[in-house]
């Protein structure tokens, strides 16, 4: 979906608490890579220019790690659907939604967003 | 697939390929680690030779361990600390191995394994408490420290001296500024958070993180995973398609490979993962449950309810004052647990005793007391919400509550349900219930499916038609369709039931369905916004409730009042040997009230927490040295609760807990020393006459408390034993004023009026020499005066209104048999009627006032006073072991049966009382119709002679000899009938020949028999009997009897003379 995006997404620098997991794609990075290079699966959500967009759209609030090396072919990719997003690491499962605003401007965009199941 | 151990590994053991990707659980090299660590830990040990040298080293170590794990950044230092403690494993190796690995992979791995590797994943809780538990919290989770300014001081320094040190690790300079670090960041770190354990802290905050293995390994499996996907992208030829890092699976990670070939690839010259480490197959069917993670909802918002998990607030409830996200924490305001003491002697600088049990309770912050005891208050304005705090010694307070910033991982937010009582001491006084929305909302989140019913009545709580009621029509699922009391709007209205609360109004009966009072019915007497005071029907206190807690219902229950062994007013023994009285059963806790004299604590203590029931009977002594037992009245002479006065319901050490109806709080406990009280009725120098009256009133009182409460009526054995004792000791100054006749020593059969008791000495101011004279208290024949101490208890109750209806029916007999006074009659008929039915008496005031004013002056009266029996019996042994014992013991039983409702063990003895009334047709000569209602006299009788006073007149029975001393009709006579109402028809003259009169049985008077005379038993066994007296022993008779010509030895006073 990203034909001339990164081939990759960036890879944590870190592994702990400030990590923080995109709330649409559920791709992982630490705040500050999403500040340099906002989200790579949703350019859409403006996180490089905006410090609140990271705030909002993002979440440290998410459970597990999934490296996706090769999301095409990775049977967990798509059973997460994540299938379709570039590879990097992601999360099993983010706690929150993502904000309304941020949901209209998905739909603005024609990406289409699920909210995370609750238990 | 599992991988066994890493790609090192010779034998691959092939699992059966899958058409598809696998995924592959590979155990990281996480255990093995920690033994490696243990090692350091003990050497660490053996090396502390100072502070700081061990900081630094400790930095060092971090770093050199991280790099002997990390392999990849595994300088010469790493490896060959790992070989020095032995740490020969194959992971050890395979860092050497790694090294050369990575070294054409790139370094990027190394990098990350110096960040991850020796992180601290602290909470600034846990360094607060050293608590086990703050392990397992912070491996629950990925519990990183962050780096608030708060953190432990080592992870950060240790990670940047790391970062920095790596290069030039040996260099000294490196490590004067790692210590300069470590010394500036605690510094900084005591100041804002840790406040009163900053001497805990301060030890512990010196402990090198990696200390910790445990804490080290969170987050391995997630470096692991990206470390792989970081590997994926430099090396591209890897063939796996995703690595899964579970948060709650430990030392493994899953692989989605199409082989095990490249599982194992993949891993190769991995640092956390062991060569041999075991691959397995994840069966297909188990695969998506791998993956299936259910997101945990955080919802966490200000003002919220949550509840501390740590530390000395553990369990405590705090309320969210903000929650910053990003940094993962929140601030709650809790209720302070400071030890201002202990919190001033730290800031003077002295060494505060450490008193590691000690958890001061919660308790507002007063500046005032702060400042009184010398602590500096700063007041400080916050930067971002404007408002000022106070701040001691880095705490802030605010209205008298702590603001503490805390991990978000230190709190539960879960299922909190605050109890009122908690809800209540948050808040400020003149704090509406209404406008802490969401605190209701926390309560509103445990609603119970179907909370509300068609019919509820039900107020609109929030939106734009708050404080609108109306009543439920429908409910589906979420939603609430009300139809509103306004008429103007629609029919019904829709709402979602978080926006509705029920209500009440004063007036409705309801229940308590949830909550700590869950069972407990009453009515509402008041309502407070969401909060309903009712008046609860059991223990007729008021509660305090939530309107949504409760519904309507016109069911009375008791609620609860026992849980386990114990209930309601049991004095029970608390885990830390306090004692106190539970006042009130709460669903899985009682409160109890301490026994704690001057000022009332109240505690809640769950069942565990109570060791016993205190159940012996103790007594103590009062302020004036009277033995107080427990029912025992006393007043409250000095503390805080002077002036109150009850009946004592427990006595421990010393304490007594009494009960005093007017006393609103604590179920009406109050608790005091014995030494502040007073007997009611004790006096200064231990008087005993109103001890016995106490023990009288406090049974009315605590029979009409017992009553309320249903429990049922308090035990009587042991006061009745008592009172029985009390008539050799106690009692006596009942005789003070009264007449009595002086039986034994040089003033023998003198009368007298007893004008003062001392000890077991009584002055006696004789009617005949008109001088007062000193005898012994047992030289003193015992007159009916003596008996009322211990008949008094009996007839307060027995006058009691409950005694009533059972009464009445007897009234006929007793009412004209007590009015008239009539000495001989009435007394003679009253023995059996004080033993058996002493309930029935008339109650006292007629017994106090009537006594000694109506008899006293009588001179037939005073002698022959039954009672004087038990003292006077050559036998005392026997006489007491039976009569007090049986005739007490058995009076009660029918009040006490009265009390509950069951008059039946009572009405059975009406007939057979009512022979003795002096209702002649009842009683003929020769029935015995007394004996089963004198059974102390039983054994008396028979054993030995009884003595008594004079009892002419007592015991009237017709065909007796009697002297009329009536005006006009003076002489004998003989009685040919008694009546009903005590007094006699008399027929005049010696042989009873002349005519008849009715004579008040005062003014009659028994001729006393002579040797040889025909005589008839007027009392004890033997009453109605006729005999002839063969001999006279003093004041005993020998009398044969007719009917079976035995002899008996008998009580002069009983016998009269029989009408030739």
């Amino acid at each position: 979906m990203m034909d001339d995006g990164p081939k990759y997404a960036q890879i944590p620098t870190s592994f702990g608490h400030e990590l923080r997991a995109c709330l649409r794609c559920r791709l992982v990075k630490t705040y500050d890579q999403f500040m340099e290079q906002g989200c790579e699966n949703c350019p859409f959500l403006d996180m490089e220019r905006d410090h609140d967009n990271v705030v909002n759209c993002t979440t440290p609030n998410f459970t597990g790690i999934i490296s996706v090396m090769d999301p095409g072919r990775s049977w967990a990719a798509r059973w997460l659907r994540i299938g379709k997003f570039i590879p990097g690491c992601y999360t099993l499962a983010v706690a929150e939604e993502l904000p309304e605003e941020y949901q209209s401007v998905c739909q603005d965009n024609n990406v289409q967003y699920f909210p995370p199941k609750r238990v | 697939m599992m991988l066994p151990r890493s790609s090192y590994g010779p034998k691959h053991r092939a699992g059966p390929l899958h058409p598809t990707a696998r995924i592959v659980p590979t155990r990281i090299a996480g255990g093995d680690e920690e033994e490696a660590y243990d090692l350091e830990d003990e050497e660490e040990e053996e090396d502390d030779e100072d502070d700081y040298e061990a900081e630094a080293r400790g930095g060092g170590k971090a770093s050199r361990s991280s790099s002997s794990r990390g392999g990849g950044g595994g300088g010469g230092g790493g490896r060959k600390r790992s070989r020095e403690d032995n740490f020969i494993d194959d992971s050890a190796i395979e860092d050497d191995e790694e090294d050369d690995d990575d070294d054409d992979g790139g370094g990027r791995p190394k990098k990350k394994g110096g960040g991850g590797g020796v992180r601290g994943f602290f909470d600034e809780e846990a360094q607060v408490d050293e608590d086990e538990e703050e392990e397992d919290d912070g491996e629950g989770e990925d519990d990183f420290i962050n780096d608030a300014g708060a953190d432990l001081p080592d992870e950060d320094v240790v990670r940047g001296s790391r970062h920095r040190s790596m290069p030039m690790r040996d260099e000294e300079e490196d490590i004067d500024e790692i210590e300069r670090q470590v010394r500036e960041r605690y510094a900084r770190s005591t100041h804002i958070e840790y406040g009163e354990e900053a001497a805990e802290v301060e030890q512990q905050a010196l402990l090198p993180s990696v200390k910790d293995p445990k804490l080290w390994m969170i987050g391995h499996e997630r470096e692991t995973a990206i470390c792989l996907m970081q590997k994926f992208i430099d090396r591209s030829d890897l063939q796996i398609k995703s690595v899964v890092a579970l948060d709650h699976l430990k030392n493994y990670i899953y692989v989605e490979a199409e082989k095990e070939a490249h599982v194992k690839e993949a891993c190769k010259g991995l640092r956390n993962i062991y060569a041999s480490a075991k691959i397995t197959l994840v069966p297909i069917k188990e695969m998506a449950d791998v993956l299936s993670v259910e997101s945990k909802s955080v919802d966490l918002s200000r003002d919220a309810w949550v509840r501390m998990k740590l530390g000395i607030y553990k369990g405590d409830l705090a309320k969210v004052v903000d929650v910053d996200n990003v940094r993962q924490r929140v601030t709650v305001k809790l209720i302070p647990r400071i030890d201002l003491q202990a919190l001033a002697s730290k800031l003077e600088g002295r060494e505060a005793v450490k008193k590691k049990a000690f958890v001061p309770p919660p308790r507002f912050f007063n500046i005032d007391e702060a400042r009184e005891m010398h602590i500096r208050v700063e007041r400080r304005r916050d930067k971002d919400s404007g408002e000022y705090f106070e701040m001691i010694d880095g705490l802030m307070f605010k209205d008298g509550f702590l603001y503490k910033t805390v991990s978000i991982k230190s709190i539960s937010t879960q299922n909190i349900q605050p109890s009122f009582d908690e809800l209540e001491k948050f808040r400020k006084p003149g704090d509406d219930m209404n406008g802490d929305m969401s605190s209701l909302s926390t309560l509103f989140a445990n609603r119970k499916k179907g909370h509300f019913m068609k019919g509820d009545a039900v107020i609109v709580i929030k939106g734009d038609l708050k404080n609108l009621e109306g009543w439920v029509e429908k409910v589906e699922d979420e939603t609430v369709h009300i139809r509103p009391k306004i008429s103007d709007l629609p029919k019904t209205l829709a709402f979602n039931e978080k926006e509705l609360c029920k209500y009440f109004k004063p007036g409705d009966h309801v229940k308590v369905v949830s909550g700590v009072q869950e069972g407990a019915t009453g009515m509402v007497v008041k309502v407070e916004g969401h909060v309903l005071i009712i008046l609860s029907d059991t223990t007729k206190e008021h509660i305090r409730v939530f309107a949504d807690h409760v519904v309507e219902s016109s069911e009375i229950t008791t609620g609860i009042t026992r849980i386990g062994d114990y209930e309601l007013h049991d004095l029970v023994l608390l885990d830390n040997l306090s004692f106190g009285v539970i006042i009130r059963v709460e669903t899985e806790a009682f409160q109890v009230l301490k026994g704690v004299p001057d000022r009332p604590e109240v505690v809640l203590v769950k069942l565990r927490e109570i060791k016993s029931k205190i159940d012996r009977r103790t007594s103590a002594k009062d302020r004036s040295n009277n033995m107080i037992s427990s029912k025992d009245v006393v007043r409250v002479v000095e503390g805080a609760c002077k002036g109150k006065q009850g009946p004592v319901e427990h006595i421990h050490k010393g304490i007594l807990f009494i009960y005093d109806r007017h006393h609103l709080e604590h179920a009406g406990f109050i608790c005091a020393k014995a030494q502040s009280c007073l007997l009611v009725g004790g006096s200064a120098g231990g008087r005993r006459y109103g001890y016995v009256r106490s023990k009288a009133w406090c049974f009315e009182i605590s029979s009409k408390y017992f009553a309320i409460t249903g429990k049922a009526a308090p035990k009587r054995t042991s006061y009745e034993l008592f009172g029985g004792g009390g008539r050799g000791g106690r009692g006596h100054d009942a005789l003070v004023g009264k007449c009595i006749k002086i039986k034994s020593g040089p003033y023998k059969g003198y009368r007298g009026r007893v004008k003062e008791v001392t000890g077991v000495l009584v002055r006696v101011e004789l009617d005949s020499l008109m001088k007062i004279v000193t005898v012994k208290r047992d030289d003193i024949a015992d007159t009916p005066t003596v008996a009322t101490p211990f008949r008094e208890p009996r007839y307060p109750l027995g006058g009691e209104t409950p005694m009533h209806p059972s009464r009445t029916p007897l009234h006929p007999y007793q009412t004209p048999m007590r009015d008239p006074g009539a000495t001989p009659i009435h007394d003679g008929m009253r023995t059996p009627m004080r033993r058996g039915w002493a309930p029935m008496s008339p109650p006292r005031d007629n017994w106090e006032e009537g006594n000694p004013a109506t008899w006293g002056s009588s001179p037939a009266y005073q002698p022959g006073t039954p009672p004087a029996r038990p003292y006077e019996a050559p036998t005392p042994g026997s006489g007491w072991a039976n009569t007090p014992g049986v005739s007490y013991n058995d009076a009660p039983t029918p009040r006490e049966s009265n009390y509950g409702n069951a008059p039946s063990p009572y009405v059975p003895s009406t007939p057979v009382g009512q022979p003795m009334t002096p209702n002649s047709a009842s009683y003929l000569p020769g029935t015995p119709g007394g004996q089963p209602m004198t059974p102390g006299n039983v054994g008396m009788d028979i054993m030995s002679p009884i003595i008594g006073g004079e009892g002419e007149g007592n015991w009237l029975l017709p065909d007796v000899l009697v002297n009329v001393l009536r005006a006009g009709d003076d002489g004998p006579g003989v009685v040919r009938e008694v009546l009903a109402d005590g007094s006699c028809r008399v027929a005049l003259g010696s042989s009873g020949n002349g005519e008849i009169v009715t004579v008040l049985p005062t003014e009659l008077e028994v001729i006393r028999p002579k040797k040889s005379d025909k005589i008839k038993i007027m009392n004890g066994n033997f009453r109605g009997y006729s005999g002839k007296l063969i001999g006279i022993d003093g004041s005993d008779g020998i009398v044969k009897l007719d009917d079976t010509y035995e002899v008996k030895i008998l009580d002069m006073v009983i016998l009269a003379k029989l009408a030739s």
